[in-house]
């Protein structure tokens, strides 16, 4: 049996994980409903009581809204931050914090690193499975965008050749990212250290000119500049990587004597499996360390993984206390109609009318609030996502995903079965007594 | 089409065990019109909602030879259905629906084969009681015609019996003077027995009988014995 689940495709076995969770609800409501029509009632009572139905609704709609925001938005991080790693396979640099590493070659974060050599630069550049072994230079920016040095190699391959206008070729060149306020042509001066961190830096004095941006990807390098290495360490009065005899080459391969250091070495290697080979191979006490960004996300992952599944418990916790407040809800909301209930049973209407008056009653609020909630889940995760876009340049998108169905699911399925008790505790009211409320 | 009401020793007690009603024998012939005057809580709508067997109670309630106590509530609910109509002081309309959908409201849980009957006796019975527009929104209507829809409800199940708690007691004089004429000369073409709990003198003199309660007792039968 489990193989036969295993063996569906995922949307499958999503889409029958949705359709398991609403069953009980659905079978309740065939068999609630069967033989009785009692909408226009239900109708005419939300009608009358319309503001503490609305109400009821409102309260319903937050509460699930705050579930599938944050469940969406839970997603959209991980997604959008595994795509921003997307194209570095594996990175090479001097030892110490992975993750500090991972924060300021993959995302662009400010951070103190060690520097590699020339020599062990070009020994992952000339290993035999290495394609790109790209240097990164940190430390400048201009009007609040990182400008990074690096090798007109390691721009074709973050953007998969996609660059408008072309790629620098020369030291006093530039390409921009994709939301970077440049145009082609432009002439910009960066200065040393992050200008909006820094509150005000001094600038170089050596100007650069943009040939080219980048095409989107999604990752914080939209926000980037990028220049010539051999640039960045010769505004800060560096030997350029060349020997002098050299002259105004840019990119590799580097003069180890003449190779200034760089904190981090983006490599992609030829084929998948050699990677391993290359972790190994650089992975050394008090040299390198060499460690892929997928995997130092995964480990972050299982990290917020755990804390996740510590929040799905209070979330759970949350849950009931919901329900239980749902049933509260009905409980008041039916005593506010006891009197036409009163009415129904006096004219002779049978127990399973009314009841089937009383859940459809409940039934359209909290399919109502937890289709609202849904829509205001999906319209917070799109703001927070905006948000967090704007604010790491890490491209989220918080699309409804089947986690966030199967999460109304099962609302609506627990809460629909718990709205059977306020209906049958209404027919237990003496009817008199409901005609004389 | 009438039904004879025979009632036998009947006792209603409070929750706290006091007697608040007590009706050693009672007969009312099928098709008659009856009042039950009275003071106020002396047990007049006590009385009623027994005979619609909604209240707890000891002894008999027989209408032709069905013992209304013998019943279980479901049972008691399913008689109420097919044989009894209610009339209530204020009305009891659901406000948000037309003066047809509440006049035919028993017709959503009544079973499918007698659905459209209701609906056409419904309007019939709007249409007898002179309610024109019978689309319309109750919520727009005055209380005498309030109470007309609420009659026409009472009578769209066909049932032989019309049970009214105070029907008049939310209208002015001639609203209430005219309510009482159609809703008399209907019980009596139709053939239907009306049992009315009233203060209003001018309902209680055109019934055919007059029952006063007081203190839980009917103590002061007048026209046909009791």
């Amino acid at each position: 049996m489990m193989d036969l689940w295993y063996d569906l495709p995922v949307a499958a076995q999503d889409l029958l994980a949705v359709i398991g969770l609403l069953l009980p609800a659905l079978i309740t409501g065939v068999v609630v409903l069967r033989g009785h029509t009692p909408w226009p009632l239900v109708k005419a009572i939300i009608w009358r009581f319309r503001v503490p139905s609305v109400m009821f609704i409102v309260l319903i709609a937050v509460s699930v809204g705050l579930g599938v925001g944050l469940l969406a938005q839970e997603r959209g991080l991980r997604k959008g931050t595994a795509q921003a790693a997307d194209k570095f396979d594996l990175i090479v640099s001097a030892p110490g914090s992975e993750l500090s590493v991972m924060l300021a070659a993959v995302f662009l974060q400010p951070s103190d690193m060690g520097l590699i050599d020339g020599e062990t630069y070009n020994e992952i550049a000339a290993t035999e499975s290495v394609a790109i072994a790209a240097p990164l230079a940190f430390g400048d920016s201009y009007a609040g965008a990182p400008v990074i040095g690096s090798t007109a190699e390691f721009v074709a391959y973050l953007t998969d050749q996609n660059v408008e206008g072309a790629i620098f070729a020369d030291h006093e060149e530039a390409v921009v990212g994709a939301l970077v306020p440049l145009e082609i042509g432009a002439q910009f001066t960066p200065a040393h250290g992050m200008t909006h961190i820094d509150g005000g830096a001094e600038e170089h004095g050596v100007s650069f000119s943009v040939t080219g941006r980048m095409a989107p990807t999604g990752t914080p390098w939209d926000r980037a500049i990028i220049v010539p290495v051999e640039a960045v360490w010769e505004v800060h009065g560096l030997a350029n990587g060349h020997a002098p005899e050299a002259g105004d080459v840019i990119g590799g391969p580097f003069d180890a004597e003449y190779f200034p250091g760089t904190p981090a070495v983006v490599v992609h290697a030829e084929a998948l499996w050699a990677n391993y080979a290359l972790r190994s191979t650089f992975t050394r006490d008090r040299e390198t360390m060499a460690f892929f960004p997928g995997a130092v996300l995964a480990g972050l992952y299982n990290v917020m993984g755990d804390v996740r599944q510590a929040m799905s418990v209070m979330a759970l916790v949350t849950q009931v206390l919901v329900a239980v407040s749902v049933m509260l809800g009905l409980f008041i909301l039916s005593r506010l109609f006891r009197r036409q209930v009163a009415l129904l049973r006096a004219l002779g209407a049978p127990s399973r009318f009314v009841f089937a008056m009383m859940w459809s009653f409940s039934a359209v609020l909290l399919l109502s609030g937890a289709i609202t909630g849904m829509l205001i889940g999906v319209g917070a995760a799109m703001v927070l996502s905006q948000i967090v876009t704007a604010q790491t340049n890490i491209l989220v998108t918080a699309p409804l995903g089947w986690q966030e169905i199967q999460f109304v699911a099962g609302f609506v399925s627990v809460t629909l079965l718990i709205s059977l008790l306020p209906a049958a505790v209404v027919l237990r009211q003496p009817v008199v007594e409901g005609l004389r409320a | 089409m009438g039904l004879d009401l025979t009632i036998r020793d009947l006792k209603v007690t409070s929750p706290r065990g006091r007697d608040i009603l007590s009706v050693p024998q009672l007969d009312i012939a099928a098709g008659s019109l009856v009042g039950i005057a009275g003071p106020s809580g002396a047990g007049k709508s006590t009385l009623l909602y027994a005979l619609a067997g909604m209240l707890e109670a000891k002894g008999c309630i027989v209408w032709n030879d069905t013992d209304l106590l013998t019943l279980r509530e479901e049972q008691r609910t399913a008689f109420r259905a097919s044989h009894i109509g209610m009339i209530f002081q204020d009305f009891l309309l659901f406000e948000e629906l037309s003066a047809a959908a509440n006049a035919s409201l028993t017709s959503l849980y009544r079973p499918r084969a007698q659905r459209a009957g209701i609906r056409q006796r419904a309007a019939e019975r709007l249409a007898a009681l002179g309610l024109k527009e019978p689309d319309r929104s109750v919520a727009s209507y005055s209380g005498g015609e309030r109470q007309r829809v609420a009659i026409a409800r009472a009578l769209s199940a066909n049932a032989p019996v019309l049970l009214a708690d105070e029907p008049t007691a939310s209208l002015d004089r001639a609203a209430a003077d005219k309510l009482i004429t159609d809703l008399v000369a209907l019980a009596r073409t139709s053939g239907t027995t009306l049992i009315a709990v009233s203060h209003d003198q001018h309902l209680i003199d055109r019934m055919d009988r007059v029952l006063t309660v007081s203190d839980g007792k009917i103590v002061e039968p007048r026209g046909q014995a009791a």
